[in-house]
């Protein structure tokens, strides 16, 4: 097939559609090729993607074929953040029907659990993740999902928006576990796509006043843009971190509340225990280094606490509703699209890697 | 012979422990403050020893403490009411009391909300500048005075202190009936922490030590298991598997009161996804640790600094029968120049030293 022409309904013998997805086949190498669907059980639905959004790790899984603790051993569609049309809708599904436009939430828990009955179903040891290896994700013209995990977009929420769900889920939850409220400030570690949103949902959350770190002052511009009340251009240098936590400290007037690390180096983990008023807490977003050197015993000495942060739970609703009501506008952070072609696919990975003014790189299929 | 005070002109001279020098207390005269209407004065009684006292004692300092002048050493403390103010309602000369040692400032928001442990101008026994209550007698705000049972010993009251910091270290860690606990060190603040535990209802508690001796004390505290580990950081692997077997279920809460990298890395990996590690030991400012696979599995760390509104809980705990501290009071020591000296070097040397009890 041609590398340019839009991969949409290839017809089988018989007139059936083929189902194409993207394929993680090797280190920076994915495929457009044909994505056989399960079939639809009771309580699925299938519905054709229309949006779909790349997130850092699915940036890393192409780049080095694994994620944390995650592997990718055999080929896997990538791919997580997505919205689309409802297309079909198994027997027992009673609240969605075709024509729908949902969102999806990724992760399919096994409900049997201690962690799933006690509602922490984002911990679920048998979780099925989108794009988290050996589930394979959504950027595909189709996917077989629960109808429970697919959630109705309001008549003025767009599909691109309720791909956004996703990410903005992460910032949700944060700002949930990290308790902020109407008398919580807010340091933000990081403007890049996590950093962001975050800062949207803390504002949402009714964040008096919110502070934000970056190295890179256009994500800087970006983020006063969004609503930060104060930006402070920080070094990647240990050296100048006592320093900006002065900054930053007086920046906020106030004391630090609640610092989110949206980056995770020992840097920004030292800045924000550093930072953070005595009994206030450092929500840990960013994922990346294994082992960190920090000044955990000072902090912990302050009941300064450290919260982890694994994906979302039970936010998809909350998250449309703050769409719906504008209270969160994420349309500012779309800011590259790509159709579903082999080069557009090449092209948009490459991107969303590159970083700089590419926030979120966005598919419309 | 007890250092209990020449008398002078008819009156007692107070005497108290000074810290005048590295590893040099003396025995000397401590001009009381006159007492307020809202104080008491108070002949101490029983003072223990604490880690910090015997780090002061080493370095003059800790953390960020710095003795610049000298200072009156000690601050778990119980003794005999002698004097009222004129304020004072709750208390009468003769009543047996267990001393909290710290006086916050009660008007910056951290004293308002309740959190009075983190005010910035708190004042509390023997942390510089603040003078301490190894010493015949001392004057102290009447509220933070707590009468004891009949039945409670003034050395119980005195341990108050030390388990007070494991009291609030399982309220800040919300130890309940459901949550298996881990505890990372079996020494005076293990310990402590292992019998908060039990009485929060925690229905297994497993703790490590390096020291043979300290694990069998802790079982004969009621530890369900105890597992014997090293300080070589090649061994967590193995120790976090040994753990596991020991508890039987997954460990919901770990109490670190060694706060070493390799006993928070243990504790880190140990601990189930959504539950919480409570870095009680204060070891070295920087750590290295497993942090992100643990904060990726929600895994929370949550810190404590002494304790707030625990007398009354300790005070019941102990009149109940519910926590008995008596075992871990090992060493007892009068109030001598030679005394306060041997008791400081017991305590320092650790071992089969938990808590060192000065009887004054």
């Amino acid at each position: 097939m041609a590398n340019g022409a839009e991969i949409m309904v290839q017809k089988k013998d018989g007139g059936e559609e083929e189902n194409m997805a993207a394929w993680l086949l090797g280190v920076q190498t994915l495929r457009i090729q044909p994505y056989q669907l399960p079939p639809l059980g009771p309580h699925d639905v299938k519905v054709s993607i229309k949006a779909l959004g790349i997130c850092g790790s699915d940036v890393h899984h192409f780049k080095t074929m694994r994620c944390a603790n995650f592997i990718v051993k055999k080929p896997m569609v990538i791919g997580h953040e997505c919205a689309g049309i409802i297309e079909a809708i198994g027997s027992e599904v009673k609240n969605l029907a075709p024509g729908d436009r949902v969102a999806l939430e990724p992760g399919i828990s096994c409900s049997r659990c201690n962690l799933c009955k006690n509602g922490r179903y984002n911990l679920c040891r048998e979780m099925r993740f989108f794009g988290s290896p050996p589930t394979n994700g959504s950027l595909a013209n189709k996917v077989v999902h629960p109808a429970s995990l697919c959630y109705k977009l309001p008549e003025n929420v767009s599909l691109e928006e309720g791909a956004m769900c996703e990410p903005l889920s992460v910032g949700v939850h944060a700002c949930r576990r990290a308790q902020v409220g109407p008398e919580t400030t807010v340091l933000i570690l990081g403007a890049g796509p996590i950093g962001l949103i975050t800062l949207l949902a803390a504002r949402a959350f009714g964040a008096p006043r919110v502070v934000m770190t970056d190295v890179d002052e256009s994500r800087l511009a970006i983020a006063k843009s969004l609503g930060a009340d104060e930006l402070i251009q920080v070094s990647t240098e240990m050296k100048d971190a006592s320093e900006e936590v002065v900054k930053v400290q007086t920046a906020m007037s106030s004391g630090i509340d609640v610092t989110f690390d949206c980056v995770g180096y020992n840097k920004t983990m030292a800045t924000a225990l550093n930072a953070t008023r005595s009994g206030g807490k450092v929500c840990l977003i960013g994922l990346a280094l294994s082992e960190m050197t920090i000044p955990l015993t000072p902090a912990a000495a302050r009941e300064v606490d450290v919260i982890g942060i694994f994906r979302y739970r039970n936010t998809w609703p909350l998250c449309l509703d703050f769409l719906k009501t504008g209270k969160i506008d994420v349309k500012p952070l779309i800011t590259h699209r790509f159709k579903f072609t082999q080069e557009d696919v090449d092209a948009a990975f490459e991107t969303s890697a590159r970083g700089g003014n590419a926030i979120k790189c966005m598919f419309n299929l | 012979m007890g250092s209990q005070g020449d008398v002078r002109n008819g009156e007692e001279e107070n005497m108290a422990a000074w810290l005048v020098a590295v590893n040099t207390l003396k025995i000397q005269p401590f001009k009381l403050p006159s007492l307020g209407p809202y104080d008491v004065r108070v002949r101490m009684k029983a003072v223990g020893i604490c880690g910090s006292d015997v780090h002061y004692l080493k370095t003059l300092r800790c953390a960020h403490f710095v003795v610049e002048e000298p200072m009156v050493i000690g601050h778990e403390c119980a003794g005999i009411v002698e004097e009222i103010g004129s304020e004072v309602t709750h208390l009468v000369p003769g009543d047996r009391v267990a001393l909290e040692p710290g006086i916050s400032c009660w008007r910056c928001s951290y004293c308002k909300q309740g959190s009075y442990n983190l005010c910035p101008e708190m004042k509390f026994f023997a942390t510089p500048p603040v003078h301490g209550s190894l010493a015949n007698q001392v004057v102290h705000p009447a509220d933070l005075c707590f009468k004891l049972p009949e039945d409670i010993t003034l050395e119980e009251g005195a341990m108050c202190e030390p388990l007070s910091v494991g009291v609030h270290a399982c309220r800040r860690a919300n130890v309940g009936p459901e949550t298996n606990v881990l505890i990372m060190g079996a020494g005076p603040i293990g310990l402590v922490a292992l019998l908060a535990a039990r009485a929060f209802g925690a229905p297994r508690v497993v703790i490590v030590d390096v020291d043979e001796f300290r694990l069998s004390v802790a079982k004969d505290l009621g530890a369900s298991e105890t597992v014997k580990v090293s300080t070589n950081e090649e061994d967590v692997a193995g120790e976090v598997e040994l753990i596991k077997k020991a508890m039987g279920e997954s460990v919901d809460i770990t109490l670190d009161c060694a706060g070493f990298n390799k006993t928070m890395t243990t504790a880190l990996n140990a601990t189930r996804p959504g539950g919480k590690v409570c870095l009680v030991g204060m070891g070295h400012n920087e750590m290295t640790v497993p942090l992100t696979p643990a904060a990726a599995r929600e895994v929370d760390v949550v810190g404590v600094f002494r304790y707030k509104n625990t007398w009354p809980l300790c005070i019941e705990f102990l009149r109940s029968g519910k926590i008995d501290v008596k075992p871990l009071i090992t060493h007892r020591f009068g109030f001598s120049q030679k005394e306060v000296e041997d008791a400081f070097e017991t305590s320092a040397h650790g071992g089969s030293a938990i808590k060192v009890m000065f009887n004054l």
